[in-house]
């Protein structure tokens, strides 16, 4: 009996000291959702950045262009490579549902982002949940606004879940944070039908019928470009503001004159070391539980979303301003 | 003594193998009224379109003014003095009447910009040829069907016509307008305008033409001079059969109504209107256009309700505020247009039999029995001869005559105990119609009661055994057609 | 003077203009803001683009056709232009970009007019196929993506302004811009064409009737493909106003806009099934719609409620004007009748 625990013993040790030994070799995919997407592309050089400071044997690999059979192909040729770890930006989370299942019974650890829906995955991680980065947002337009005075939200549509949990997470921020400022009753959520030129019209509008309206709120990355031309045009630059998402090159214009103070949007470079670094947790055998930290900036305190075991939410957005706006590369 | 305007000789025209003319000769002397006659594709369309250059002969010569004509185009033809009336009238009713009046000779001269004052002038030249008062202005959508063809001749005499050929001009026109036509004819001859007036319809032929040409399967039947011609020898050269006239006499009439009116009022179309149709019966509708004669027939069929009066139908009270009203009713109509309103043209013959009886013919969970359906469309297809290779093709493609037949074959299959007609025979050429006849008076024979609303009076004389004349939306007379002729009830129309 | 205003009563323009005029009024009793120097300005300028694509689908609904690829063709040929001057660097004006965008919109009208006139399929299927391909071309063969920044040139162009109207109360203050008056130049030269050309009322008469049309010595074939042409033509300067006046390109801005402008041009009087219309009826139409959906806050409809207020508004109008051209072709056609029948 004892001879047999020892047996046991020394196994578990040679075991153990091999998954030591293959630490220094595992290999990391990160598959996002093509290789050319100035997005993704800013998402590459924080995975290649990661791969530095940590040695690990991490790269990205995408596909030629945005497609969800070739990225499934790539993901089963991955597979059949023998990675150790899958993270994945998934172009269509249904159709690469059964490709991820391979891989997990391949003993491949998978990481998502951007596919909350998807079952067949160790975690996935979003960069914020929607009520926080709605938050954030009003952080941002309260501190060009002064924190005082009138404002409203756009969405894309009154339909649009995500725009609108934004936009209830700001409007909630404000009641909470900032009591000088107001929502306007009369039209508390306009909508901008994911359009520059209906955002213009419709703030042009808004500006004429309430001359006391400081601030808007946007949510689409088309809501606030949007605005600040029409801001310009009526001659209101400093006399009304606004905030939302946006990609920093697009709008290095308004952000350089001062018409936008501020953007808000996240990271793709710290979403892919997040995800890197989720993968060599899953990897070392660490026990997740919430909050995680990933000694990744805004992914230091994960949170699994409500009534999920699987969907990390981190604070992972960022601000671009005149000043960081030429630093993102996209 | 006689100068031809036109001649051709020994004219040969084959499409894709079916010889549609096969050498036949056509001479119209200058100032004359020459009518053309025959059934429907017995060619007269197709020579109509080689002398007017929209086809090519493949055999024979044409000679205008005496000299031949060879490979001419349509422009040629017009400018030649040869002008065609279709019977689309090839106006259009989107533009005003001034637009089309000047058109033709405007684009005929090559013109690029439009000159609004010019127009103008060229059309009131053209309506002063034959002093037609139209406000120039006015969309043609707005004119009557004989103010349209008016239109369509001050067209043609624009261009120094000489030969003017009408392709079936009476069709859509009422008795007056048709007078009011014929007199605008005869003012053309006294120009020394030659007309081709394309007719079947013999009265007409009787009444304004001098030498008839009559075509039959592609050829040359018979031409001579009208005044030689009589309503059997037509008849015959046309159909190529003798007909008897079959004169019906009721046989086993009930005594009980099937269909019973009692002061029936359209406001603005007829009023007061009471009369009762027996089994076994045919009577006969008749009136001006403006009569309410139409409108008598939408009423019994709900399509535009009466606004007050009953129907009785087997005497019970029956409120008919719709067509399916009507149908449970077991009463059918036969529309006027039976392009538009009775048949579905698009699609196929088998559908537009079977239609009327969809509910009879689904099996449980109301899916059409399709073994049933099929029986049906072969009995409906043998029972009332309806010329075609194969009844899935399309309505459209039949002629005129088994189209009706085909709108009769729907109602019968039905076993209705009223059917309504409103202008049966419209367009229909004489060997159907006489079939149709035959059809209606063996269906009142076997015991149905039939209203036929028409303005064709040989037909009501023919077939009918009472006439109820209509004026002003009143009856002002029933007869006894036996105690009746043409003149007779045509003095209590007008 | 009474058989003018008896013909006025006949046509639809005047009915869809008390229709505009009611509104306007509407929302001027609720903002207080309509009949302002600054708001005038921003319609006539928010026009513009819907402006020039209605001329150009007016044009083919009077013919007898339809076109719903224009919003693909102008995204397509205002993407490729602005992507290739930016690749070149182009600093010079907007004449370059403006004859670029007309050569490509022609070319890719003749594709529908070739197809359409030419080889007679018809219009909204061969306008579907090609509203897919010229999408298609833009996201897959150029590879489009938002531009944010487009030539000086045409960013100068979009920005220019005529005049500058402020608004005394509030301060704000509204860019006329440029671009108007190329609008007004291709609203009037739509009028010239359509009432004083041969080729214009040759669109006329193909809507009435094509067998007709033909008959009566129009080209036909050659007038709808050159109409398709120019409707390419209108659409391409429009997409290349767009991008001037947003001073960034969006490749999908545009896509979807095809049936407000349907709608519109409808609504104006120009009968879809064709023959029937006119500029002036046209261009109030696209303006109710413009206005409708410009000032949706103004007179406060709640967001929720704008698709049911704009659909209503269309059924309403279209409806209205119709019935009373209806009533009023019905009373001509009785007075015809009427004097037909004293005549004889």
């Amino acid at each position: 009996m004892r001879k047999l625990l020892a047996l046991l013993l020394a196994a578990a040790l040679t075991l153990s000291l091999g998954a030591a030994l293959a630490q220094e070799n595992w290999e990391i995919v990160v598959v996002p959702k093509d290789a050319s997407n100035p997005w993704f592309v800013r998402m590459k050089v924080g995975v290649d950045e990661y791969a530095k400071e940590t040695g690990l044997n991490l790269y990205q690999k995408g596909t030629p262009e945005i497609d969800a059979t070739l990225q499934a192909q790539l993901v089963q040729d991955l597979i059949a490579q023998g990675v150790d770890a899958i993270c994945v930006v998934p172009v269509n989370p249904e159709s690469l549902e059964p490709v991820l299942k391979q891989a997990m019974d391949a003993g491949i650890v998978v990481i998502a982002h951007e596919g909350a829906s998807l079952t067949n995955v160790n975690y996935d991680i979003e960069a914020f949940s929607n009520s926080g980065y709605g938050a954030f947002i009003m952080d941002n337009l309260a501190e060009a606004m002064g924190g005082e005075g009138l404002y409203t939200t756009m969405v894309a549509h009154v339909t649009n879940a995500s725009h609108n949990e934004w936009a209830d997470g700001g409007v909630a921020r404000q009641k909470e944070a900032y009591p000088n400022m107001t929502l306007l009753e009369a039209e508390p959520r306009v909508e901008s039908e994911d359009n520059g030129d209906v955002a213009y019209n419709k703030a042009k509008e808004l500006f004429k019928k309430y001359p006391d309206l400081k601030g808007i709120m946007g949510t689409s990355s088309y809501d606030a470009p949007g605005i600040a031309r029409a801001i310009e045009e009526l001659g209101l630059q400093g006399k009304v503001f606004t905030s939302g998402t946006g990609m920093p090159a697009a709008n290095k214009a308004i952000l350089d004159s001062g018409i936008v103070k501020s953007l808000t949007l996240w990271d793709p470079a710290l979403a892919g070391k997040a995800m890197a670094a989720l993968a060599v947790k899953v990897l070392k055998g660490e026990e997740i539980t919430a909050p995680v930290d990933l000694g990744v900036e805004g992914y230091t305190a994960l949170t699994f979303k409500a009534g999920s075991d699987k969907v990390l939410e981190g604070q992972g957005w960022v601000v671009i301003t005149k000043d960081n706006v030429d630093s993102f590369g996209f | 003594m006689f100068q031809s305007l036109l001649k051709a000789t020994g004219v040969h025209k084959s499409f894709a193998g079916v010889h549609a003319l096969k050498g036949v000769d056509l001479d119209i002397r200058k100032g004359e009224i020459h009518c053309l006659a025959g059934e429907n594709g017995c060619g007269k369309s197709t020579l109509i379109k080689i002398i007017s250059g929209v086809y090519q002969p493949d055999a024979g010569t044409i000679e205008f003014d005496g000299k031949a004509l060879a490979r001419i185009t349509p422009i040629d033809a017009i400018m030649l003095g040869i002008q065609v009336i279709y019977q689309d009238f090839s106006v259009f009713s989107n533009l005003t009447v001034m637009e089309n009046l000047a058109l033709n000779s405007e684009l005929a001269q090559k013109r690029r910009l439009v000159n609004w004052k010019r127009m103008r002038e060229i059309a009131r030249e053209a309506v002063a040829k034959i002093n037609f008062e139209v406000d120039l202005d006015a969309p043609v959508s707005s004119l009557s069907v004989a103010q349209k063809q008016m239109v369509a001749i001050c067209r043609a005499l624009m261009f120094n016509a000489r030969l003017i050929i009408m392709d079936e001009p009476t069709t859509a026109l009422t008795r007056k307008e048709v007078q009011a036509l014929f007199d605008i004819i005869l003012k053309l001859k006294a120009q020394g305008i030659s007309i081709l007036f394309v007719s079947h319809k013999l009265n007409e032929v009787f009444e304004i033409s001098e030498r008839f040409t009559i075509f039959r399967n592609g050829e040359l039947v018979k031409t001579g001079e009208t005044r030689e011609l009589d309503s059997n020898k037509f008849t015959y050269y046309m159909t190529g059969r003798e007909f008897a006239p079959q004169q019906f006499v009721p046989e086993q009439v009930s005594k009980e109504p099937l269909l019973e009116v009692r002061n029936l009022t359209a406001k603005g179309f007829f009023e007061d209107v009471s009369f009762a149709l027996h089994a076994g019966e045919i009577v006969g509708v008749t009136g001006l256009l403006d009569s309410g004669r139409s409108e008598l027939a939408l009423a019994l069929f709900g399509v535009r309700p009466a606004d007050s009066g009953e129907i009785r139908l087997k005497g019970r009270k029956t409120d008919i505020r719709r067509p399916r009203d009507a149908v449970r009713g077991k009463l059918g109509l036969v529309p006027e247009d039976r392009l538009s309103e009775g048949l579905f043209l698009p699609r196929s013959i088998e559908d537009n039999l079977v239609i009327a009886e969809v509910d009879r013919l689904a099996g449980p969970l109301s899916v059409i029995d399709r073994t049933k359906r099929r029986d049906e469309i072969r009995r409906l297809v043998d029972e009332f001869k309806i010329a075609t290779p194969d009844p899935k093709n399309a309505c459209q493609t039949l002629s005129g005559g088994n189209q009706q037949r085909v709108v009769l074959g729907k109602w019968l299959a039905c076993n209705l105990d009223v059917l309504v007609l409103s202008g049966p025979t419209v367009g229909v050429d004489i060997g159907s119609k006489h079939d149709i006849h035959e059809i209606l008076q063996n269906l009142a024979r076997g015991g149905m009661g039939i209203l036929i609303i028409s303005d064709d009076l040989p037909e009501i004389l023919e077939n009918c055994s009472r006439v109820l004349v209509l004026k002003s939306g009143r009856i002002r007379k029933e007869m006894d057609t036996r105690d009746a002729d043409e003149r007779l009830i045509l003095s209590h129309m007008m | 003077m009474r058989q003018w205003l008896r013909r006025l009563t006949r046509r639809n323009e005047p009915y869809i203009f008390l229709v505009l005029l009611a509104l306007c009024l509407l929302i001027e009793v609720r903002s207080g803001q309509f009949f302002t120097a600054n708001n005038l300005v921003d319609i006539a300028s928010a026009m513009v683009v819907p402006g020039l694509f209605a001329l150009g689908i007016y044009m083919v609904i009077v013919s007898g056709g339809i076109d719903v690829s224009f919003p693909a063709l102008a995204s397509l040929t205002s993407y490729a232009t602005t992507k290739y001057l930016l690749d070149a660097g182009y600093t010079g004006g907007i004449w370059l970009p403006m004859a670029m965008s007309l050569v490509m919109g022609a070319a890719l009208g003749a594709v529908n007019g070739v197809f359409i006139g030419f080889f007679g399929l018809p219009a909204m299927i061969v306008t579907l196929g090609t509203s897919s391909v010229f999408k298609g071309l833009m996201q897959g063969a150029l590879n489009s993506v938002q531009l944010a920044v487009i030539p000086e040139g045409m960013r100068q162009f979009g920005t220019d302004a005529l005049f500058v109207a402020t608004n005394p109360v509030s301060g704000l203050s509204s860019r006329m811009p440029v671009s108007f008056l190329i609008f007004a130049a291709v609203v009037l030269l739509v009028f010239f064409l359509m009432r004083y050309t041969y080729f214009g009322r040759g669109i006329y008469a193909m809507g009435g009737n094509e067998v007709s049309a033909h008959r009566a010595g129009f080209h036909t074939r050659r007038t709808k493909f050159f109409l398709y042409v120019i409707v390419g033509m209108i659409a391409s300067a429009a997409g290349l106003i767009r991008t001037c006046m947003m001073q960034q390109n969006h490749p999908t801005n545009m896509l979807g806009m095809e049936m407000n402008i349907i709608a519109g041009v409808v609504l104006g009087g120009t009968a879809i099934t064709g023959g029937a219309g006119s500029v002036t009826g046209c261009m109030l139409g696209t303006l109710l719609i413009v206005i409708v959906e410009n000032s949706m806050i103004l007179i406060g409809i709640p967001t929720v409620w704008k698709s049911v207020f704009v659909g209503a508004l269309i059924v309403i109008g279209t409806g209205v004007s119709a019935m009373q051209v209806v009533r009023a072709n019905r009373l001509a056609a009785n007075r015809n009748l009427t004097q037909e029948a004293a005549k004889a």
